[in-house]
């Protein structure tokens, strides 16, 4: 069906056009001069291509800085959520404790209060606890952000779980709770995985609490300060395109080996809510 | 310079990840100073200053902590920096609008005992404009690292040319940017006549300023009330509707943030610009610059019949209130306030000294010939309105001012709703 | 299911339960819930960073303040556009997106790149990336205009354009997420279904219509209720690309009350911006899940 492979190619193109032109134009801009840029008419691929946009990201700001902050903002954010999440899915699908459907739409109800109305409380709070500019101003409430879609994930990874196995388990011999870790850990690996991907990519990409919790450069992270480039010092867009590609190309890295299980947990987490 | 980047980097995250176990060993020497700037300030110059403030203070260290770049997004920064009574920060560079609010938020370190007897003198030897906006209610809040105002620039090269003289008014500036784009639109279409701040920044606080003073108008009266002429603010505002209609302004005038007028003119697209001192060391000696010794600059234009105006600039060192290291941060700044300095970033970085005398030093005159007229601009430019609530004052006049440029508001609205929301704050 | 007395060991599990759900709770109580309280208390109090002298209780003051301000009442109404307009864009775009994605590729991680990468970047890089198209000088989208003989436009500081710019960057980052929930939605559609009304001669119209549409009804309304919850929320790719302006043409209420606070530390009137947004986000939601409720009962 020849006509049938044509529709699937333009469907492709059509997905693959939307999705990666923006990031295509950006790579394009970030490897021309700043003179280049200011052309009329501009040009498309760059005349003399060049990476000293590249090497200012890291020299004028610190970039690095800012990229370790956002893995370890991200990671120990991520860490903290699927583990609480776990406990609670398990809880609720499991444990059958009283009213546990109604706690778990209390959670994802968590997920609907607008972010600005917890920005302002928490940084009054976080002024007098004095965390603002430290990674746990900023762990805190993303481990928070991510509890609804992650303990949902995981509810319904628990679902599957044939209860049979942990009721085998226990009669073996092991306490509920080391039927829990031996057992049903193993078997939602996959789950935790994905919960853990959707809550990495939540942190990652936060902005607002970013902010005004932590925008103190020792704490920065990577969207407040490619953010912050710009100035009355116009645009600097050169430097601002390199800045986005190097904070880019890691998620594309992510998406392109993980890409199975962030659909999937997507999937389970949305459609299922 | 870049492996001094990199160990101050390797510092910070040290420092990191020493808050993050303990405040410990704060005490022990030797001191190490933080100093905040903003982007626009040149940071790599301050980097050199400090680096003989350390030779000669072999006990302190100075690093530089660079902020957002434009003086509202330092504020908004520093505003949750202060606001948490942080004391990472010892010292900050701030603009000269802020030192009013700054006293009354108690976040910057009165002066006054530090400087002790020599207080006066010292205090004798700044600009006058400096020295009232850095002293608040008698005590000295701030002293001032460089002075700043806005000039026009313009393209000697395209001026001779077309034989049009310096313009003098705002007319001849009209009329000659438009004789100029006429004649050079064939061969370079992406050439504009003239460009000022229109994006809702700081800078256009001055753009709506500087025409009505220069009408002999006013924004407040002497008590800090408003005392806005609808009239007199309407033909002010007409000045920048007839640039626009005349084709001499960009169309998008109301994107226009500070520096993009710099990249802008070193692009050889600008035949004139209200821009403030710092950009004449970057035409010059800019890499990609297309304008190097093609720049002239002169005092802004007039009304036919009235003194020109100008909106003082210019930035203070402030020391925290929450410092940890107040002694020496004082000692830090009186370094960074000095004529020597003064004369060091007038050199590096064309920024227009705080002392009379550096203006007619040869070293800086040779490197910046339009200093020589400068000093009377600086005398002579106005403040913006000294307030504690000035970020409510410049947002209301920022907003409105990018709202007509855009014309998304005839000059009547935006100054209806200017007036709606500064009544309250200027009483 | 018959309730059984309570035994020993449901009791323990029961404990066990409550134990393992704590953490959860007790991390929302904190970052959730007092808050929260913070805020509503905060909102009754004049509480200005900048003017510590000026603090004390002063009821509904702050509220009444803001049914006085036209700025308030301009950000919200923006904020509600920006809802009506991003929300039913992105379900097109996302459905779009989902129909086209659910063919059978050979090679799937292009396709799964081109679909994932927006939903996978930062809210501010799409601004920023979008802010750089619809540059003036050096924009794509005017050299792409100036192809066509159009003259060039003012994207970002003409109201009506500034709007539309922002959306296009909205529903671009957003329809990717809708995509992904409807593609779920599709895959779940057994094919029998269509082999039927093949067999019936039903169009593929006619297919679309009274198959695909009806069994994707729960994920839609799924995809609508998160985007509906993050629009209401509007604030990242305007403060990128417009700043709010021109003027305050593209403020939306998230903005206005970042601007009172962290700008001009009003953190009184600011809290109470934020609480009236609160009760907003709490209105449309329940809404949204009270017609979902009533849908689950009629079918």
């Amino acid at each position: 069906m020849p006509s049938f492979r044509k529709a699937r190619a333009l469907a492709a193109l059509v997905i693959v056009a939307n999705g990666v032109i923006p990031a295509l134009w950006i790579l394009l801009t970030s490897m021309k001069t700043e003179t280049e840029l200011m052309r009329v008419p501009i040009t498309i691929l760059p005349d003399t291509p060049t990476i000293a946009n590249y090497v200012r990201v890291f020299v004028d700001q610190p970039m690095l800085t800012f990229l370790w902050n956002s893995l370890a903002v991200a990671t120990l954010s991520t860490v903290l959520c699927v583990f609480v999440s776990a406990l609670a899915a398990y809880a609720i699908v499991r444990l059958r404790v009283p009213m546990g459907t109604l706690i778990l739409s209390g959670i994802v109800l968590v997920s609907m209060f607008p972010l600005i109305s917890l920005m302002v409380p928490l940084f009054q709070i976080m002024r007098t606890v004095e965390l603002l500019n430290t990674w746990p101003a900023l762990i805190l409430p993303y481990a928070v952000l991510s509890m609804p879609v992650c303990t949902l994930v995981l509810a319904s990874f628990f679902q599957d779980i044939p209860q049979d196995l942990e009721r085998a388990a226990e009669i073996d011999g092991c306490t509920r709770l080391g039927a829990m870790w031996h057992v049903v850990v193993p078997l939602a690996g996959p789950g935790i995985f994905t919960a853990a991907i959707l809550a990495f990519v939540n942190a990652w990409d936060e902005f607002l609490l970013a902010l005004t919790l932590s925008p103190r450069v020792p704490a920065r992270t990577v969207p407040v300060g490619i953010t912050l480039y710009q100035g009355e010092f116009a645009f600097p867009w050169p430097i601002i395109s390199a800045a986005l590609i190097v904070a880019i190309v890691p998620i594309c890295l992510l998406i392109v080996v993980f890409q199975e299980r962030v659909v999937g947990g997507l999937t389970a987490g949305g459609v299922k809510g | 310079m870049r492996t001094s980047m990199r160990i101050g980097r390797r510092a910070a995250l040290a420092g990191m990840a020493g808050a993050a176990l303990a405040p410990a060993a704060q005490a022990q020497a030797p001191v190490t100073l933080r100093i905040f700037t903003g982007g626009q300030q040149r940071p790599d110059v301050m980097r050199r200053i400090l680096d003989v403030f350390q030779e000669r203070n072999p006990g302190i260290r100075a690093e530089v902590e660079v902020g957002g770049a434009t003086s509202d997004q330092q504020q908004q920064y520093l505003n949750t920096v202060l606001a948490s009574r942080d004391s990472a920060l010892d010292v900050m560079l701030i603009d000269v609008i802020r030192p009013a609010q700054w006293a009354a938020a108690r976040w910057a370190e009165p002066l006054d005992a530090y400087l002790g007897a020599e207080r006066d003198a010292v205090m004798a030897r700044y600009l006058p404009a400096y020295r009232e906006a850095n002293i608040v209610g008698g005590r000295v809040m701030a002293l001032p690292y460089f002075a700043d105002a806005q000039f026009l620039y313009f393209r000697r090269d395209l001026l001779a040319k077309h034989q049009v003289a310096p313009p003098k008014t705002w007319d001849e500036l009209s009329a000659g940017a438009q004789k100029i784009l006429a004649a050079e639109a064939a061969t370079s279409p992406s050439l504009r006549g003239f460009a000022t701040a229109g994006a809702p920044i700081e800078g256009t606080v001055c753009t709506f300023l500087v025409p009505l003073w220069g009408m002999g108008g006013a924004l407040t009266d002497a008590q800090g009330k408003l005392a806005l002429d609808q009239a007199q603010a309407q033909r002010a505002l007409g000045l920048w509707a007839d640039l626009r209609a005349k084709n001499v302004t960009p169309a998008n005038l109301a994107e226009i943030a500070t520096d993009r007028i710099r990249v802008d003119m070193q692009a050889g697209n600008l035949i004139f610009a209200m821009q403030w001192g710092y950009a004449w060391n970057r035409f010059q000696n800019d890499a990609d610059s297309q304008v190097k010794d093609r720049i002239g600059v002169v005092p802004l234009p007039s009304f036919a019949g009235s003194a020109p105006a100008t909106c003082v600039g210019g930035w203070q060192l402030a020391v925290s209130a929450f410092s940890r290291n107040k002694e020496a941060a004082v000692r830090l700044v009186r370094f960074l306030s000095s004529p020597e300095v003064s004369k060091m970033q007038a050199i590096a970085a064309s920024h227009l000294p705080v002392f009379p005398e550096v203006y007619e030093d040869a070293a800086v005159l040779a490197a910046n010939p339009w200093f020589r007229d400068a000093r009377a601009v600086v005398l002579g430019a106005r403040a913006r309105p000294v307030t504690p609530r000035y970020a409510e004052v410049s947002e209301a006049i920022r907003t409105s001012m990018n709202g007509f440029l855009a014309g998304t508001r005839t000059a009547d609205q935006a100054l209806a709703e200017m007036t709606q929301r500064l009544t309250p704050v200027l009483r | 299911m018959a309730r059984v007395r309570v035994g020993p060991l449901e009791r323990a599990e029961r404990r066990l339960g409550y134990a393992l759900l704590a953490p959860a709770l007790l991390l929302l109580a904190t970052v959730v819930l007092y808050p929260i309280a913070t805020l509503l208390w905060t909102s009754t109090q004049q509480l200005h960073l900048a003017q510590p002298w000026l603090e004390g209780f002063v009821g509904w003051e702050n509220y009444a303040r803001a049914m006085d301000d036209p700025r308030f009442w301009s950000s919200l109404g923006t904020t509600l556009i920006y809802v009506a307009v991003t929300v039913p864009g992105a379900i097109l775009c996302g459905l779009g997106l989902a129909l086209l994605a659910n063919l059978p590729f050979r090679v799937k991680w292009p396709v799964r790149l081109g679909l994932l990468l927006p939903w996978a970047l930062p809210l501010v890089f799409a601004g920023l990336i979008f802010r750089w198209f619809f540059e003036y000088e050096q924009g794509l989208v005017n050299a792409g205009l100036g192809l066509l003989g159009i003259e060039k436009q003012r994207w970002l500081s003409t109201p009506d354009l500034a709007f539309v710019a922002t959306c296009a960057a909205i529903v671009w980052k957003s329809s990717s997420f809708v995509a992904l929930v409807l593609l779920a939605g599709l895959q779940a559609i057994p094919a029998s279904l269509y082999e039927a009304a093949a067999v019936d001669g039903a169009s593929a119209w006619q297919r679309f219509r009274h198959v695909t549409l009806p069994m994707l009804r729960p994920a839609i309304v799924v995809a609508l209720i998160f985007r509906t919850i993050t629009a209401i929320q509007t604030f990242d790719i305007p403060y990128a690309m417009t700043g709010g302006g021109p003027g305050h043409s593209t403020e939306t209420l998230a903005m206005y009350v970042h601007r009172t606070t962290i700008d001009v530390l009003d953190f009184g009137y600011g809290s109470a911006l934020a609480a009236l947004m609160f009760l907003l986000s709490l209105a449309l939601t329940s809404l949204y899940i009270r017609q979902t409720r009533r849908d689950e009962g009629g079918g």
